[in-house]
Formats: structure tokens, sequence, C-alpha cells
């Protein structure tokens, strides 16, 4: 645990020192406010559905971007080595960069928390409804981020660790986009199986156990994946 | 301290290592030499558990590398171009060392301050890895590696790169752990290894070549006795008689030089043949005198060269 917690302290410390960390969030902000304002401006409506349905696509090129250097730089600088050399086992370091991402996610998300408190001040705002769909989103997010980290375990250039997260991040998004034209066997699969369905399904204010089970074992198997790949590593 | 038992290392169908067997004692600096590509950090990157050997084992402090926590507890690592994190300062980056290591907070603040004296940090302490010079980071690689107080240290090519001043210093430094730790250093720079080493080994195309202090090595490599001498006065008439009591005594080199002193050198395929002695008793018989003589000793750079097919 205490490894864990190091490792974190590590990426925030460096989030803080350099530019990189502040570049992505501001940017992040930036763009999810833009959302939110033309919601509220444009449609005159005090909800955030629409700016919940963007959302998962703000993720989408955000998250590879958070990720990106986690394990890929460690590999490229050769500092990897001196990781894995710490009396440590693969999957405390595996975990404590998954923790220091989830961190900033977090961090972002209740930043953001600000939009909910000035509609609840201006209208008739469904507290539990949004509650939920913080949850939901908070679980999305946690679940790209898994998976983009898996995408930085795979390359030791963060550029590419970038790319490849996007495109598997955008994959599911578009997997459950095209699902209409699909077969209908492929549609129920893709409704049980696809992050964005389940993630639209919480939006509607029910927290079913189905849907958080879903999260949770993609994550698993994301974080399993990239302990796979970095134990490959000192076999091949 | 290390002891390792036939470890052999492969990727794909190549052997990086193979079948190396060797020993290092409590207290000794024993430096791994080799050309590029001999195997040298792969062998380290075995000994540190960073990559499992395909065959064999290696005991550290009576530990087996399969028990890779528990060893790496045991072992200090410097890898190649000692790799650190540029964006931190050189005090976040030693706290977060100790941390990984497990240290108390009060152990840590003890044992940054005692390693920053050690190596020399105090002045960049809170300077970013990244503005700091090569030899600093170096210095900064060595001090994170001692932090947890390893009983032996592992140290890749810790000179490369350096500036002679701070090649020194770096040795210097390496001297001074090797007073109180194991220390086993790799490196193809042969002064570094015979200034700093007590013992060596010679490894090449994954295998050991050979082993032992720097004495040893040379007497190994050198196939016969050697001499040279320079003779005043019945020059010839003493070569002359050195070759009746010696048949197969070849002169390889000779000159004239000023005032009839004859330059040459000699050699003579048995080692034990008291060459020197020999020679000696030649010129007093004819009455000349010897003005120099010297035995030729092969050097470490000519038993790497003799060891490792001349690609030094």
């Amino acid at each position: 645990m205490s490894v864990m917690i190091a490792l974190c302290q590590k990426e925030w410390r460096i989030s803080l020192d350099t530019p990189q960390g502040y570049v992505v969030s501001i940017a992040f902000l930036l763009v999810s406010g833009f959302f939110f304002g033309s919601s509220l401006f444009l449609n005159g409506q005090a909800d955030m559905r629409h700016w919940f349905s963007i959302l998962p696509l703000l993720f989408i090129f955000f998250i590879p971007a958070m990720s990106m250097r986690l394990l890929a730089d460690e590999l490229h600088d050769g500092t990897y080595e001196l990781l894995a050399t710490m009396p440590t086992r693969t999957i405390d370091i595996v975990l404590g960069k998954y923790l220091s991402l989830l961190g900033h996610i977090t961090f972002l998300l209740v930043l953001t928390l600000t939009y909910p408190l000035t509609l609840s001040l201006l209208g008739d705002l469904d507290m539990g409804l949004v509650m939920a769909a913080y949850l939901a989103a908070w679980l999305l997010a946690a679940m790209f981020a898994a998976a983009c980290l898996y995408a930085s375990s795979l390359t030791s250039h963060a550029m590419i660790a970038y790319i490849v997260g996007l495109m598997l991040l955008l994959a599911m998004f578009l997997l459950t986009q095209l699902a209409p034209t699909l077969s209908v066997y492929l549609q129920d699969m893709i409704a049980l199986f696809g992050p964005i369905n389940h993630y639209h399904n919480m939006l509607r204010g029910v927290v079913s156990l189905a849907d958080v089970m879903l999260f949770i074992a993609l994550i698993a198997m994301f974080l399993s994946l990239s302990w796979f790949e970095l134990e490959r590593r000192r076999w091949r | 301290m290390i002891k390792a038992e036939s470890l052999c290392r492969q990727y794909g169908n190549q052997f990086a290592v193979q079948n190396l067997s060797f020993e290092v004692k409590r207290g000794e600096v024993m430096g791994l030499l080799g050309p590029n590509g001999a195997g040298k950090s792969t062998t380290m990157k075995m000994l540190t558990c960073f990559l499992p050997p395909s065959s064999g084992d290696a005991l550290i402090d009576g530990l087996s590398l399969s028990q890779s926590i528990e060893v790496r507890r045991l072992v200090g690592y410097l890898p190649e171009h000692a790799p650190s994190y540029h964006d931190l300062d050189v005090e976040a980056y030693l706290q977060f060392t100790g941390k990984m290591h497990g240290l108390s907070q009060a152990t840590r603040q003890d044992k940054i301050a005692e390693m920053s004296r050690t190596c020399g940090l105090e002045q960049v302490m809170f300077r970013r890895i990244e503005e700091l010079s090569k030899g600093y980071r170096q210095r900064v690689g060595l001090a994170a590696s001692m932090l947890h107080d390893p009983q032996c240290l592992i140290l890749d090519e810790p000179t490369t790169g350096l500036d002679p001043n701070q090649i020194i210093e770096i040795r210097h430094l390496i001297r001074h752990l090797g007073e109180h730790k194991t220390v086993l250093l790799s490196s193809h720079i042969l002064p570094e290894v015979e200034a700093v080493c007590d013992r060596m080994m010679i490894i090449d195309k994954g295998e050991l070549q050979a082993y032992g202090t720097s004495a040893e090595l040379s007497k190994q490599a050198q196939a016969g006795a050697r001499l040279h001498t320079k003779i005043q006065g019945e020059s010839s008439k003493v070569l002359a008689r050195l070759k009746a009591e010696l048949p197969e005594l070849e002169v390889i080199a000779e000159s004239t030089l000023e005032g009839g002193l004859l330059q040459c050198e000699l050699y003579h395929p048995d080692v034990s043949c008291v060459l020197a002695e020999k020679l000696f008793h030649a010129a007093v018989a004819e009455t000349s005198v010897l003005l120099e003589i010297r035995q030729e000793q092969a050097s470490l750079e000519d038993v790497f060269r003799e060891l490792t097919g001349g690609k030094s």
C-alpha cells in the first residue's frame, strides 16, 4: 500500500511541477465549461442532460492525454528498470499508476460540480438524477483510465500511447453508435457489454448492480492486461 | 555474497548470457569486463531480478533470485546511463526512492542527509535533475541506489559519458563504498577496472573468459618470458652465450644506440626459464654491463584483446 501511495505522490508531484498536468486539466475544464454554457444559454434549460451526453466524448480525447506518459515514459527513460528493481510487485506499480490517474480525473470531475451547484441556484434541479449521472461519469472515466493505462503499457512512446488509447476508446464509443445498423444478436451483445450503453442506462437515474459490475469488471480486465504486458516485457 | 551458478539468458534463439558461474566475496569490488554486447548488462539485470534467468540461478547472501522481493532489498542497482525522473528535484527523487523501499520518515531523512553528504549532492538538493550535469546525475543515481543501505551494489557502467575529473571522483566514491559493501561494477574501460576493482572477470559472447586479479589475468595471457634490455660492451657475445644456454631464445627487436649500446627484446617460450638471471650471468661472464633490464608484462589490455578476439 505504501508503495502505491509513494507512486501516486510522485505522479502528482510531476503533474504539479511540470506544465503537462496543468495544460490538460485547464483544456478539459474550458471545453467542458463551453458545452455546459452552450446548453444553458442556447437552450435556456437548467438541466445537465446535454452535458452528460457530451462528456464521454470529452473523456475520449482527454483521458488518453492524461495517461499517455504514465508507463510509456518510464519505459522510454529507463526508469521502469529502477521501479522494477525496487522491492515492489508489478501489480503495485500498475495500481499506483492507476490510482494517480484516477485521482487526477476525480479532481477534475469534482471541479465540475460547480455546474450543478450553479444550476440549483437558478432552477429546480433533480439532485438525485445528477448524482447518479456523476457516479456513471466517474465509473466510465475510471474504466477509460484503465484502458488508457493499458495503452501506455504497450509502447515506450507517449504519442503512440495517446493514439492507441484514443482508438480504443473511440472503438467502444462507435460500437454503440453503430449498433442500430448491426444484426439483432450483435445489438444485444453491445447492449450487454457496451460501456456507453451502460453509461446511458445510469444517466436515467437508475443505478443497477449490473451497470456498476460491468465497469468494475472492465477496469479489472484492463489493469490485468497492463500487469500482464509489463510482466511479458521481462520474459521476452 | 553473490554466487552465480550457470546463469543463462536467451533472447529468442540467441544466448545473451550462457552458463555464467562466478562468485563475489563479501566486501569485494568485482569488475565485470567485456566488449559492448558481451552480456554484462543482461547479467546485472538478472542479478537485480529485473530479468528472470532462462536457466540457472544466483544466490545473493544465500537468497535465490526467485525470492525476488527479498533479494531486491539487499541489492542497490544503478542501471546504465543512470536513469532518473528528470522532472523531480533531487530531494523529491530521493524521498520517492526511500518511500518505495519502505523507509520510515525519520530513517529517510537521515539516509538522505547521509547519502547527499557521501555523494556530494548538498549543493544541488533542490535543483531539478533535468538541470544537472551528467556527473551529478550519476551521483544522484548512486545516492538513490544506496539509500536503503543495501549490502550489495550493482553498478552498470557507472562512469560512461563523464569527463576525466568526474570519472576520478566517481571512482573515488566507488572505492570508498567498496570498503563497506560488496560491489559489482561493469565497464569496458580497462584502466578504470584496474584502478577500482580487487578482482575482475572478462566475459565475451555471454560466456566467462577469465576470472581473477589483474596480475593473475596478465600472467594467464602471457605465454612465455619477455625481457627488455640494454647491453654495454660485448653485446653480441653476451647474446651468443645466452643462446647457447637457451636454444629456443629469440631476439624480437634489436637496435644499436649511441656508444655501442645494444637495445634488444628477448623472448623465450618457457616462462620458468629464469631468463633475467641467465642474462645477468652471461653479461658478467663477458665482462659487459647491463644498463637496463625489464620484464615485460602483458597488460590488461592485451588480456582483454586476446580473450575477446581483438574486438576491443
